[in-house]
Formats: structure tokens, sequence, C-alpha cells
């Protein structure tokens, strides 16, 4: 187009016929010169303007600062003319960043085309926004941004487009999105059909799902089966296969997004995430000719790799992928060695072994002298993650040797790596000290004050190391050419320590002052300082050698420097004072250890690693670094489970306690308001949320209450659904067959389950395998559930379920999993039975209530009902026990896997002129009668919803 | 993220800079400094760079954080993407390879002298396969159908705006303005010679 315009295709020309840069400078001053004139005069139509902005825009492009057209390029954006239109929005995201000031002026021509009905106006409204958009524009359009992406009519190509402008705006100002409340809306776009569409998406919920695990918890159920889908299941349209691969940025994207997830639970997720896992690693084996295949194919490997390893590092299939990795870092090509290092080092980082890379330490070792620098820092990366007791002589004696010759760019990092290395995994003191000492004397320059602080440290905290330190450290200030922290470590070891090796030979005090002070003469003002101090503690020490240090301290009492004068004069006056005054054994008392103190390195590190609000799952280093760090990420961000547990657990239980015997739902509602008025942070969390969703009303609770005492039967419907359970049960554990209905005329999509329980301590149920995420018009989806009782538990599951029909819908019912569920029958006698009741005895294994009941229509006790109630609840009745037919007696024993075996004792007495019962519940846990005493108290009593 | 894009020829003459984050100093100083890093560096080493030095011009990043330059040559122009660490170094290298790619099927064999007339046409296409830095469309199907769908619409409206200009107007395939244009510098692209 810009070939439409002959005046820009000529300057474009003009400049590049330009033969020296002088020559195009003269050029385009002219033409901007003219633009500002042109523009100054006004009047211009639509096309010269654009003509005369788009010259703007080719200057701008060569590198020249331009400062006109911001003002024509806004009034461009405005223009009906799409291809003005289209230029004026160019300029604005090439010629203003997101502080200008005008982009004041363009957020309502934005707003106009976001609201456009042509869908190729609201892109470019949507692209202007991604590039430039700041906090202002964020808080104006960010509800039309988000109505775009959500909108069933945008096409596919403005929800991509929506959807990284909503991240733009959350980066710039994370709080116009209400990300928790979004969330499941955001989610459920996961499963659009449009693999460009799912692209964009995911990488707006990776950027939010980092601030806000807990609310996109259900993307990695998403994630999951978007994988499956595409890498097991083939399932995917042929235009998204890149060299073969299908997609492999968007295989990328959800291998990274999973790993900002602790691993998942669910036994179905995990074994559909492992099948990925193994299908990507197989399919790396065969290798193709095409370079770009193979490309695409380890991108996504080294990924899946990543991923293998956060989730658990010791697994077969890591192990697999340590054999890759070692083919990796030998392999021809450079680009492979790199990111082989770069994965080994992850590994490395995570591992509770390092066996596995140790068997390629020569081969990484190696890589240090390969060619390419990138390659080398990986390798150096790789070396300081794997690098322990054992290994650490071998590894910081190759450092050293490399550190000789490395490349400037490198050292200072590699000084302090190998400090680091040196003091963590130290064989012996000695080592320790010989190796820092050659670090200091290998590339003093590069040589922090960390480092020879902490050996002063660690020399004066351990006896038996001093006398030794001060030999070698004078060995090797005896070279000629010391470096000057050399100097500094020397004076404060020979003057603390040097009296330990006097007596030795040529190590006389007389030698050792001299040896110093030789080197004082190169050294900057607080070297010397630092001398003057040993000279006084010798002074102290060593009394053969007074007159020498009396002199030195004369002489620097006349330096220009007011410091080193002022401690010479001081220094002076106290080794002048008379031999058998105290004063100066006193003043130089030998150093007391200091205290236990983490090394300044090792802090200087974590300094970085805590800081980082990063995009990275770990850091390098050994796993203790890793770990540390993680537990750092829980401190800062208190926004995990822990709290949300805390907040949502306690209070049902105390409220249910308290209101024992009260009818349930009234107890659930409760604690469901109590948790809504729970302020805080807390209350953003999902439980609160899930529990406020809960379906409550006069059907929902008779469904669930005619469940919990019977196997089968319809647990909730609506005009669009329907949930059906079939159940079975034996001993504590239970499989619960959940039939999902759809009964509109078009397909659920985005179909979602997801389970709570309160805690899963003591009840686990779990899918049997993923839910699919269609459910086609007028057909039925069956899940089956696998439940097991662990402990004594009060609160039924919650099943969320969430669907696109038009808009997106969110259910949550409560499963009719309760305790009753899991007793069994037992058979007692009378005696037997009396025998056992009495030995429970009253209060509080006993829990009583006398509530009233309804009578039948003929005036009777309904005794059919209550039979099958307490049957219902599998209770065994028991006959011939008590002597009024009227009365019911059951027995049962309840089973869990953990606690073991409860039993329970039960006693109905109706009473038909009071229109009263009396339900008497005796179990040797208190906790067991309580609640088997609120379960079946609700059916019986006049509250019955049925 | 990506943080920019920047296409410059084998003498160091910006052809496209595109930066999705602010810059701290003049971009030609810039580029100059990207191209000094890479010019030295031979055809056999890996397309990854550690670019510690271009944190004065992109700010300064966390320790974790760093940028590094992925970059990928085709005959006389280098292709040069600065991400940081959330990006996989191999899926940008696939993204170059789309953006080529892309530009290709747009201006039918792609030159060098079709970025230098045509860079607004370059920056359209640039916009629809990444926007503020981050991955928008990978399908070359998709970014192709966008790219026609803009020149389609711009066509219209500048055959509204000038009946008499029916026919000459449109972007794509410019070919028709009949600049001379060095042909080939391409050709090698799929086979993968000197793509590396």
């Amino acid at each position: 187009m810009a070939s439409n315009m002959r005046g820009l295709t000529q300057f474009i020309a003009d400049i590049r016929g330009a033969r020296v840069r002088d020559l195009e400078e003269k050029r385009i001053n002219k033409e901007m010169a003219n633009i500002r004139k042109k523009f100054k005069d006004g009047n211009l139509d639509g096309y010269q303007k654009k003509k005369y902005v788009a010259k703007v825009l080719y200057t701008y492009i060569l590198g020249y600062k331009v400062d006109v057209g911001h003002m024509e390029a806004v009034n461009l954006i405005s223009s009906h003319k799409y291809s003005e239109k289209q230029i004026g929005y160019l300029a604005v995201t090439l010629l203003m960043h997101e502080n200008s000031d005008f982009l004041r002026l363009v957020v309502n021509s934005i707003r106009k085309d976001l609201d456009d009905n042509n869908e190729i106006h609201n892109c470019l409204a949507l692209h202007a926004i991604a590039n430039v958009g700041g906090t202002e524009m964020a808080e104006a359009l960010c509800e039309d941004v988000h109505r775009l992406l959500i909108s069933p009519t945008s096409e596919s190509m403005v929800k991509k487009k929506a959807a990284l402008t909503l991240l733009r705006m959350y980066r710039k100002h994370p709080d116009v999105i209400p990300a928790a409340e979004w969330a499941l809306r955001i989610v459920a776009i996961m499963d659009d059909l449009d693999l460009g569409v799912v692209l964009c998406v995911t990488t707006l919920v990776m950027a939010l799902a980092q601030d806000h695990l807990e609310p996109f918890a259900v993307c990695y159920q998403k994630a999951v089966d978007r994988l499956n889908r595409l890498v097991v299941e083939h399932e995917y349209s042929a235009t998204y296969a890149y060299y073969k691969v299908p997609s492999p940025w968007l295989q990328v994207k959800l291998l990274r997004l999973l790993q900002y997830y602790p691993p998942s639970e669910d036994p179905a997720i995990q074994s559909t995430l492992y099948t990925v896992l193994e299908t990507i690693m197989n399919n790396s084996a065969e290798q193709s000719r095409n370079m770009q295949h193979n490309n695409a194919q380890r991108a996504v490997l080294f990924e899946a790799i990543g991923l293998s390893i956060h989730l658990d590092a010791n697994s077969p299939l890591v192990g697999t992928a340590a054999v890759l990795l070692a083919r990796f870092i030998s392999s021809k090509e450079t680009n492979v060695r790199y990111l082989g290092l770069d994965t080994l080092a992850h590994l490395a980082a995570r591992a509770d072994s390092l066996e596995a890379i140790k068997k390629h330490q020569g081969t990484v070792i190696h890589s240090l002298r390969d060619r390419d620098i990138s390659v080398r820092r990986r390798a150096l990366d790789l070396l300081y993650s794997m690098c322990d007791v054992d290994n650490s002589e071998l590894i910081v004696g190759e450092l050293l040797r490399y550190l000789k010759v490395a490349d400037y760019a490198l050292r200072e990092e590699m000084v302090l790596k190998i400090a680091i290395l040196t003091e963590k995994y130290a064989p012996s003191y000695r080592w320790y000290v010989d190796t820092i000492l050659e670090l200091i004397s290998a590339a003093g320059d590069h040589v922090g004050d960390e480092v020879w602080y902490r050996v002063v440290q660690i020399v004066t905290n351990t006896e038996d190391l001093q006398a030794y330190a001060a030999r070698v450290v004078y060995e090797r200030l005896k070279s000629p050419a010391s470096h000057e922290s050399l100097v500094k470590v020397g004076g404060y070891i020979l003057g603390e320590y040097g009296h330990l090796i006097a007596n030795d030979d040529g190590y006389s005090p007389l030698e050792q002052l001299h040896v110093l002070h030789t080197k004082s003469q190169f050294c900057a003002a607080p070297t010397r300082a630092l001398l003057l101090s040993t000279y006084i503690k010798w002074v102290n020490v060593f009394p053969e050698i007074k007159p020498q240090l009396i002199n030195i301290f004369e002489r620097y009492r006349h330096v220009l420097d007011s410091e080193l004068q002022q401690r010479a004069c001081e220094f002076y006056a106290l080794a002048s004072r008379p031999d058998d005054d105290e004063l100066l054994q006193n003043v130089c008392e030998e150093i007391p250890p200091f205290p236990a103190r983490e090394s300044a390195l090792v802090g200087r590190m974590n300094k970085k690693h805590g800081a980082t609000e990063d995009k990275r799952t770990w850091v390098h280093g050994g796993k203790d670094v890793n770990t540390d760090r993680e537990a750092n990420k829980q401190k800062r961000t208190p926004t995990g489970e822990t709290p949300a547990n805390g907040s949502a657990s306690s209070p049902p239980n105390s409220a249910i306690s308290a209101l024992l015997g009260l009818d349930m739902s009234a107890a659930q509602t409760r604690n469901f308001d109590d948790n809504l008025a729970s302020p805080g942070p807390a209350a953003l969390l999902s439980k609160p949320s899930i529990a406020a969703n809960v379906a409550v009303g006069p059907n929902v609770d008779r469904w669930f209450e005619k469940l919990s005492f019977s196997n089968d039967g319809v647990l909730y419907e609506d005009i669009q659904i329907q949930v059906g359970i079939k159940s079975r049960y034996q001993g504590h554990i239970g499989q619960v067959a959940v039939y999902i209905g759809n009964k509109l005329s078009s397909p659920f999509t985005s179909f979602t389950t997801k389970l709570d329980i309160e805690d899963p301590e003591a009840l686990s149920v779990t899918f049997a395998k993923m839910p699919p995420t269609l459910i086609a018009a007028r057909s039925q989806s069956q899940q089956i559930l696998h439940v097991e009782c662990k402990k004594f538990f009060r609160a039924p599951p919650i099943l969320t379920i969430s669907f696109l029909a038009g808009a997106h819908q969110t259910i949550a019912i409560r499963l009719p999993i309760v305790l009753t569920r899991f007793f069994e029958h037992v058979n007692l006698g009378p005696t037997e039975f009396f025998e056992r009741w009495k030995l429970i005895g009253g209060a509080p294994r006993e829990a009583q209530n006398v509530f009233p009941i309804n009578l039948t229509a003929g005036g009777d006790i309904d005794r059919d009902r209550q039979r099958t109630v307490v049957s219902g609840h599998r209770l065994n009745l028991l006959t011939d026990v008590d002597p009024n037919p009227n009365n019911l007696v059951g027995a049962a024993v309840l089973h869990t896997s953990v606690d073991g075996k409860v039993g329970c004792l039960l006693r109905l007495e109706p009473n038909r002129d009071a229109k009263l019962c009396r339900l008497t519940v005796r179990s040797t846990s208190e906790d067991v009668s309580g609640e088997v005493l609120r379960l079946l108290k609700k059916p019986l009593s006049v509250d019955a919803a049925l | 993220m990506i943080h920019s894009v920047i296409i410059f020829n084998t003498s160091g003459v910006p052809r496209l800079t595109k930066f999705y984050t602010p810059i701290y100093q003049s971009t030609q100083t810039l580029v100059q400094k990207i191209y000094s890093l890479i010019n030295t560096r031979s055809a056999g080493l890996c397309n990854f760079l550690d670019a510690p030095e271009l944190e004065d011009f992109l700010g300064r990043r966390d320790e974790h954080e760093q940028l590094r330059v992925v970059y990928r040559s085709y005959a006389t122009l280098h292709f040069v993407f600065v991400v940081d660490a959330s990006e996989s170094e191999l899926g940008v290298l696939d993204l170059i390879q789309v953006f080529v790619e892309s530009l290709d099927r747009a201006f039918e064999n792609v030159c060098e002298l079709d970025l230098v007339f045509h860079f607004d046409e370059v920056h359209h296409i640039l916009a629809e396969i990444i926007q503020g830095g981050l991955v928008l469309e990978t399908n070359l199907e998709e970014i192709d159908s966008s790219v026609r769908h803009a020149a389609q619409a711009r066509k219209q409206s500048f055959a509204s705006a000038n009946p008499l200009a029916l026919g000459v107007g449109g972007g794509v395939g410019p070919r028709s303005a009949g600049i001379p244009t060095p042909l080939g510098w391409l050709t090698g692209k799929l086979t993968g010679v000197g793509a590396r």
C-alpha cells in the first residue's frame, strides 16, 4: 500500500539512494521540515495526512527521533476509511508509549472501534491497547475487552486479540481485573474449538493463575485434557500442525502452565498426564531429517522434561529423560547442547540424587570449553547445581582452572559460585582455605569483599585451622605479586594468629613484618589502615619487633589521609605506654568467635532468589536451595491452602456441634453464612464461594435427603440439566455413578466437573477417569466416582459442574455421601444388644433427642416409612429385641480404613398420642452418635422435606 | 514475553524495529549493540545468546529474568527476538520461521526490498503473529487470511476514496509497483540451507 503513495515511495527511494549517512540525514531533515510546515498549515485531507504520517513512520523505523505526527495519527484513527485508520493505529503503536499524553485523546476512538460491529475495527483497537495501553486505558476499557472475549458472537480472530489485550491490562493494572470472579468463565474458553483462541487464552490464564492459583485451579485439568487430545489422540485441525508437530507453542504453554501448580492428587489426571509425557518422550526418539520438525519436537520435549522433573524428580519418566539429556549434551547441534545443559541444571536443582547426572560429569566439564559462550554459561550453571561433597574438589578444581581463561563477562559470577561451592561442600577446612586463597590469587579483581570476610570468619571460629591458615597465607604473600584482597586476609590472619607460627623456622616476627609491610605500599588506604591494626596487635605479642613497629606508626602520623593519621596517632600512643601497662593487652585481646550466621555469600544469592516474582519454576543450585525458595514463596504469598482450610473448616465443626440436633439444612446455611461473613482475603478464596454457590431449594434438599438413605435416584434437575446417582457401598469403599443429562437441544461445551472435599484426610472421592469436556444435545454422560471413607466425617463432598450453554453456568451440588453409607449390618440377639447398650452407657457417647412426628392419614404412626429410613441408612433392624412393636431397634458397624470400625446401636420410640418420637443412638464414638442422630432425625421428623 | 523484534541486514541497517517494552536509549545504539553481538558469531554456533549487555537498553531485570537473544539469519537479513525466561527458546526459533514464511506468502517470494518499501505491511503481518509481546497466532493459514482480510478492507476504502484508482490499490503482492528487486534471498530457506 505504500506503493499507493507516490510521495512516500519517492522518499524511500531517495533515502536508499543516499550514498553517505550525511546525505541521508539531510534528506530526512528536509522532509521533516516540510511535513512540519504542512501540519502547521493544517487543512490536509485524509490521504495527505496518511501519506505524511507514513513518511514520519519510515523515518522512525530507520532509528531517527521524530517529534511530529502524533496529533495527525490521533485524527487518522477516527477516520472512517480503513486504510487511514490502519496507518493511524500503526503510528500510535509505534510512536507512543504507555505514558504518552496523546493516548488520552484516543481512548474514545478506541472505545468506538471496540464497540463497532466490524471485527477488523475491533482488531485494530485491541491491538493498539495491547501494545501501548497503560493504567488509564485499562481502567476505561477493561469491561469492553472482556465482553469481546466472552461474547459468544465474537469471531475467533477477535477473541484471540481480546485475550492478549486483557493480559496486557492485567500486567499494567492488576486491580481492574476481578481475576477470581472471571476465572471460571475465562478458563472455559480453553475448550474452544479454535486452537488459536486456546493458545491466547492459555497465555492469559498462565499469567492470571500465577497470582490466583486457587480460583484458576480448574485450568489444570483443562490443560491435561488438551494435551491429551493433541498428543495422544491427535485431535486437532491440520493447519495447526507445524512441520507435523501439533501446535508446539500451545503444547509448550500448557506444559509450562502445569508447572505452576503442585502435582495433582487426582489419580485420573495423573495417569493421563503420565501418558502424555511418555508419548512426548517416545516421539522424540524418532529423528527426522527436517530441521524445523526437530526443533518443534524438541521445544515440546524440553518443556515436557521440565514438567516431569517438577512432578516427581525421582520417577522412571525422569530416568528416561536423563538418558535423553545425556545424549543431547554431546550432540553435534549447538542449540541442542545448550538446551540439554539447561534442562540438566533443572534436574540437578530438583533431584534427590545426583548420581544420574554425575555419570556425565566429564562431558559437562568438557562443555566449559565449548566454542560458544552461550553453551559455556549453561555448563557453568550446571556444574554449580550438580556439585556436592563427593565431587566438589574435582568441580571446584576445574572451575578454578577455567577461571583463569574464562571470558571477563563470566568471571564475577564464577568467583561467587566457586566461593559458595567451596564453603558449602568443603571436605576439609584446609582444603577450604587453600581453595579460597587460590581463588583470591587467581581472580583478585573479581573477588567481592564477602568472599574474604567469610574466610576470616571461618578461620576465627575454627581453632584447628588457625596455625595452618597463618602458614599458608604467609607462603602466598611471599610471592612477588599478591592481590590486595590477599593482603587484607594476610593482614588479618597474621595479626591474630601470626604468633602461633612465630617459633617455626622462616616464620619469625621480623620476617612476617617484612613480608606484609613490603606489600603495603601498593595498597589503597583502607588496606593500609587494616595493616596498622595488624601492627598494633603485634606490638602486644611480639615485643622483639616493637621498635620497628613504633617507627612505622611514627611515620604514619604524618600522612595526609585523616583516617590513617588518626589510627597511627592512637596506636602510637598506645604502643608507647610503659611495658607493664595492661591497657594494650586488654585492647588486643584475641578476637572471640563470631556468632554462627548464615554465609553472606549464600545470603546474597538467596536475596536475589527471594525477590523474584518470577516465571521460572526453579533456580540454579542444589535441591535445598529450591526447597528453601519454595518455603519463602509460601511465606510471602499466604494465598495457599492453609488459611483457606483454616477458616473454612473450623467454623463448620464448631457450628455443627453447637447446633447439634437442629435440622441439617439450616446448619449448612448457617455455616456458609459464617464463611461469607468472614472478612479478609480468605473470603475471596474458593471454598466460601463454592459453598455460597451450592444449589438450595426445597427440591434440592428433598433429593439429597432421599438419596442419603437410598442408593439410586435423582440428585438435581432443572430445565437444562439432570443429575442422577447410582451407588454401591461395601465396607469403607463405595462406587458412585453420576449420570449427567443434557436436556437442551444444543451441546454443553467446556464441560467441567470439580470435587471439593472438606477434609481429604477423612474422605476420599475421585473420578475414575477424566470427565469429557462436551456433552452432546439430549444425551447423557456417566462418570464413576471412587469413594473411600478413611475417618469420621461430617460434611458431604460438593460436586461443582460448570459448562457453556450460551452463557457460562455453574451448579454446585452436595453429593449424598454421608457417614451412614459406610455402615454394615450386624446381627445381635436381645441379650447381646442390651449388654452392649449398657456397656456404652449414657452421655457423652449417647445422643438422644425427642422431636415431633407426622402421623399417617389414618392417624397412625408411619411405621413403614420409619423402617425405610432406618434400614435405608444401612442399620440392621433387629426384631425380638424390644417388646413394643412400635419401637425400632437397629445395629450397625461403621467401617473406616484408617480409624477402623465403630459399632453403633439405635432405638426409635414413637408415641402416637403425643405425636412425638424419641431417638437414641449409642456408639463407641461420641462423634458418630451425634452424626447418626442428626442424619436420621431429619427424614423422620415433621421437618422432613419429603 | 517477547520484548522486541528487530530485523536488520548484514550491514546492520535496521529494516524493522518493534519494541513491546519501553526502551531507555536510542534505537540506533541498541540495534548497533545487538548487531555487534551477533555479527561476530559464526554459523555453527547456537541461536541463543544471553544478553546481560542489553539491560541498559531494556531495563534491568531480575537475576532470573535474564534477557536472551534468539536470532536466526536468512541470507542478507538477521531476525532477532529479545525474549525473557518465560519463552521457550526453540519455540521462539520456530516463531521466527513462521514470521518469515508469512512474509513470504504475503509478498510472494519476499526480499529485503519488500521490507523497505512495504514497512507498514510488514508491521501489519507482525501484528497478526505477535501482539503486545505475546504470541497471537502461529497458524500460517490463519495469519495469511487475517492479512488478506485487512488488505481487502484497505482496498475497498481506497477504491471508495478514489474512483479512478480502481484496481491500482491493494497491498498484498505489490510487485505491481514495478520496483526491481533482487531475487532469491529466501529461496534456500525452506530446505533449511543457511537457515541456522
